[in-house]
């Protein structure tokens, strides 16, 4: 595209088109006509009145009056314009507004009519401008008389807009065909007769003709002007806009034309639009509106759908802006318009003092939101409300579905699945959430949560209610149909290599699926038992067995806890019939949980004295879970139980592994830690029940305890160990006690007491002296001296003599020993002594 | 569940978590969750010295299948409840399978 070959096409183009659509169809054909015309016969223009008109075109046009008129006059109409143009560009992009400007400018020249056909390629090429903007836009703008022009048109557009619309595209080849012919016909005409119709042909030309003049003449200046058009409309159009006055200043002789011809064109306009008779003042301004409005309407819609697409959003606001800018008052439809175009800064600098003030309050206001946007969400618009949503339901559905089956059975389950944390809790008095909260009460929390803050940040409370709606709903459904259908935790896709197993909270996918064969150790376990040989063959199998047994024993024990839970309301005179079977119920599976129990323990297995193997239920005790059971076991047996139980251990006692491993020999004075932890527990677990239940029998239990373990134990042992000493001391001193709270007790009784008593001294006098755990420096004596002093008590002075002996060295040396020792361990050693020493009457102090 | 439960109890005690790399962290439990990923507040590493790139990371969270062992303080595990609760536990699977 030469810009030689555009310029001319354009003068033609234009003056044709833009007759059309601005005059009517007639009008411009003739316009067209004459302008082509014009060029050919100048001399009839000009013997018109176009010369006159020039003159004083020249002088306003160039000077302020023109476009203070106009601008005012434009700017009301402007407003209007930009309205139009402002909403569609709003659309569109903002190119579009700036096309709207740009056409604004072109239009002086009649040129707009050929354009019409020619447009819709130029349009397209407007499309580029944005790019090409910065270098030619300046220039345009540089050339700021084009603003009178601009308001013009601006107006021009609003006026004419519907009628060029609907007639332009069919008027404007007809008229260019016909222009060359026709022209001279009218040419001939108008010399003759200086009609109104001719006249505004003639307007046509003489634009026409200043433009072909001044790209002859001036190649220079149009060619800088110009060299921009090739790419973009717009360096087209300020040339044309300029080109004008240009002309008018270089060459009067073809200046004088264009006011002749804005003069026929005021006439046209007034008979097709009444609205433009306000902007005729001056002729000048007239004939440069027609083309343009034409243009506008015409490249709008190219513009809509061709520029539009190029433009950037922020640059279309801008213009959007700016457009409406010069809209509210006539200074600015002048300047405005072409800045805001074209750039920012100009265009301020053209706005007003109060315009200007509040266009950088509502920036800043805009930027400051923007940036207030931009820190509260960094990376929004990652997710969108939807798709959160859509996330947090997937994430409900899971842990619904996951922890479903815990709702479904209600706090019973939950105890099952969290048991440690809530029981741990409980004893612990850790302060936590509702021990039996159930998960959906959880998830309605979580669901509130989310609800309240969609709420609260945003204005659409409905749709949050209804996504939350939507959330609780299909929550429900997923547990329902978790619940409905078994889970399948693999899946196998045909064809596929491999398995893919799922997991969830519950079931976390299994690392190691152990198969366990068929004939497993239960089998191999329970098949050997009975046999009975167990003795003599490999202990770890009767460890198993007491292992199983014991485990028995808790699994029998937790179901009697979890049910004593579940006992029912109590019995009231007034309870339904309902509430007494439900009772009725507890009672008996308590019942038969207790048999369980009872039997689990193996107590009542037969004693048989020349075994090897300990009895069950000892064996049991000599398993540290097992001594744990033994004061929850006692809780929920019965009375003849206890006794029972207790008996059985008395019986055992030198048996029991606490007893029979715990001797220390002299090659070890001291216990192993293992067997010294395995004491401690017992002492801990197992004997409180049954000192509990000691202190409460009655004597001849007592008497029936020790003579079973006179009878049935190696005292020598059992004395020489800190359990069997503890019991034998809880004995002694139950008696002793009772004797003490009943004086009118059975003298039978207690004359078989003394005998047992009598026997026991007789037993352990012999072993006194190895009574004693460790060496002097061991602290841990309490228990012994516990014994001597319960044994003390109940002596006889005889007795008490040979127990000093026994235990002389004993105490001569802790004495000793203590002296050596601070004070507070002194005391406390001494005091150990004193326990005996007052027992019988005497005090370490005496020893002192 | 059972050691999400168990770890529950943990919370707000300080533990030491040993990962699958070697690092040592102690550091106070604040939540731990059914895959038993771990967040621990105040946290220090045992060998500052070997990993001084987490010197200045106050408080992380581990996801469960990098954790090697938790060290935790004896006091405050119940043992026989412990016990009690994997007796349930295994009750419940056995009664699973065979159900």
């Amino acid at each position: 595209m030469s810009f030689f070959g555009f310029d001319a096409t354009l003068p033609r183009d234009r003056g044709h088109s833009s007759k059309a659509p601005g005059f009517g169809q007639a009008q411009d054909a003739f316009a067209g006509l004459s302008g082509k015309g014009v060029a050919d016969d100048d001399d009839a223009l000009d013997f018109e009145e176009t010369y006159d008109g020039l003159g004083d075109q020249l002088d306003e046009t160039d000077d302020t009056f023109n476009d203070d008129t106009f601008g005012n006059d434009t700017a009301q109409a402007v407003g209007k314009d930009f309205d139009f143009a402002g909403q569609t560009s709003r659309v569109a992009d903002a190119i579009e507004g700036e096309g709207l400007l740009w056409q604004a400018k072109q239009p002086p020249p009649n040129i707009h009519a050929t354009r019409h056909n020619t447009q819709p390629a130029k349009p397209a090429k407007s499309g580029y401008e944005p790019y090409a903007q910065p270098t030619y836009i300046p220039d345009l703008e540089a050339n700021a008389s084009i603003w009178g022009i601009n308001p013009k048109r601006q107006a021009q557009p609003q006026q004419s807009h519907p009628r060029q619309e609907s007639q332009a595209p069919p008027a404007a080849p007809a008229r260019k065909m016909m222009s060359l012919e026709e022209v001279e016909a009218m040419m001939l005409s108008q010399s003759k007769k200086p009609a109104p119709q001719p006249a505004p042909q003639a307007a046509a030309f003489p634009s026409q003709a200043q433009y072909p003049a001044q790209y002859g003449q001036i190649p220079g200046q149009q060619g800088g002007f110009s060299g921009p058009p090739q790419i973009l409309q717009r360096p087209q159009q300020p040339p044309t806009s300029r080109a004008p006055p240009q002309a008018h200043a270089e060459l009067p002789g073809h200046a004088v034309p264009p006011p002749v011809q804005q003069q026929p064109t005021i006439l046209q306009r007034s008979r097709q639009s009444g609205p433009d008779q306000s902007a005729r003042h001056t002729p000048v301004q007239h004939a440069q509106r027609p083309p343009s409005q034409p243009r506008q309407i015409l490249q709008n819609p190219n513009r809509l759908s061709g520029h539009g697409q190029p433009i950037t959003q922020p640059g279309q606001q801008r213009q959007g802006e700016f457009q409406r800018g010069p809209q509210m008052g006539p200074a600015h439809a002048r300047g405005p318009s072409f800045p805001g175009v074209v750039t920012h800064p100009e265009q301020l600098l053209h706005l007003t003092e109060e315009e200007r003030a509040a266009y950088l309050i509502e920036d800043a206001k805009r930027a400051k939101r923007n940036h207030k946007i931009h820190l509260l969400s960094k990376d929004n618009g990652l997710m969108t409300p939807q798709d959160k949503n859509f996330i947090t339901r997937i994430q409900l559905q899971q842990l619904m579905a996951a922890t479903g089956g815990l709702e479904e059975h209600g706090p019973e389950a939950a105890l099952t699945e969290d048991f440690y944390y809530q029981v741990y809790c409980q004893i612990r008095g850790t302060p936590r959430q509702n021990p039996h909260q159930p998960a959906s009460q959880f998830a309605q929390t979580y669901l509130f949560q989310t609800g309240g803050r969609y709420g609260m940040g945003r204005r659409h409370h409905r749709g949050g209610d209804n996504h939350m709606q939507r959330m609780e709903q299909q929550v429900q459904r997923a547990v329902e149909a978790a619940k409905a259908k078994p889970k399948n935790k693999q899946l196998v896709i045909e064809g596929s290599l491999g398995k893919i197993s799922f997991s969830n909270s519950k079931t976390p996918k299994p690392l190691l699926n152990i198969k366990r064969p068929d004939h497993g150790d239960g089998t191999q376990g329970s098949g050997r038992r009975p046999s009975g040989v167990n003795a003599h063959g490999s202990p770890i199998i009767d460890r198993k067995t007491t292992l199983r047994n014991i485990e028995n024993v808790y699994d029998c024990l937790m179901k009697l806890e979890d049910h004593e839970r579940r006992m029912p309301p109590p019995l009231a005179e007034n309870s339904d019939p309902q509430t007494i079977q439900a009772h009725m119920e507890w009672q008996t599976q308590t019942q038969k949980l207790h048999e369980t129990l009872w039997q689990d323990l193996k107590i009542m297995e037969p004693i048989n004295p020349n075994s090897l193997t300990p009895h069950p239920f000892i064996a049991i005790l000599s398993h540290a879970k097992g001594k744990k059971a033994i004061p929850r076991i006692f809780r929920q047996i019965d009375e003849q139980q206890r006794i029972i139980m207790l008996t059985m251990i008395v019986v055992h006692l030198d048996m029991l592994s606490v007893v029979a491993k715990a001797i220390p020999s002299a090659d070890e004075p001291n216990l192993s830690p293992a067997i010294r932890e395995e004491v401690e527990l017992f002492s801990h677990a197992v004997m409180p029940p049954l000192f509990g239940h000691i202190a409460e029998s009655p004597l001849n239990i007592v008497i029936g305890l020790l003579g079973l373990i006179l009878d049935r134990t190696n005292l020598h042992l059992v004395a020489r160990t800190k359990i069997g000493m503890s019991l034998l001391t809880m004995l002694i001193s139950r008696a002793e006690l009772v004797k003490q709270s009943t004086p009118e007790m059975n003298p039978g009784d207690w004359e078989q007491w003394m005998q047992l008593y009598n026997r026991l001294f007789d037993a352990v006098e012999p072993v006194l002296p190895l009574i004693f755990p460790g060496s002097v420096n061991d602290t841990e004596d309490v228990y012994v001296w516990q014994f001597l002093a319960a044994m003390g008590v109940g002596a006889s002075p005889e007795q008490q003599q040979r127990l000093v002996l026994g235990v002389k060295d004993r105490v001569m040396d802790t004495v000793a020993v203590s002296k050596a020792l601070p004070a507070e361990l002194a005391s406390v050693r001494l005091g150990h002594v004193n326990l005996f020493m007052r027992a019988i009457g005497l005090d370490v102090e005496l020893l002192g | 569940m059972l050691f999400f439960s168990f770890f529950k109890t943990l919370i707000d005690h300080e533990v030491t978590v040993e990962l699958k790399n070697e690092i040592s962290i102690r550091g106070t439990l604040k939540s731990v969750d059914q895959f038993l990923n771990i967040k621990l507040d105040n946290i220090q590493v045992v060998e500052e010295i070997r990993w001084p790139h987490l010197s200045s990371t106050k408080n992380l969270f581990i996801r469960g299948s990098v954790v090697r062992y938790v060290h935790l303080p004896s006091s405050i595990v119940d043992t026989a409840l412990l016990e009690d609760a994997s007796r349930r536990e295994a009750t419940a699977a056995k009664e699973k399978k065979t159900g």
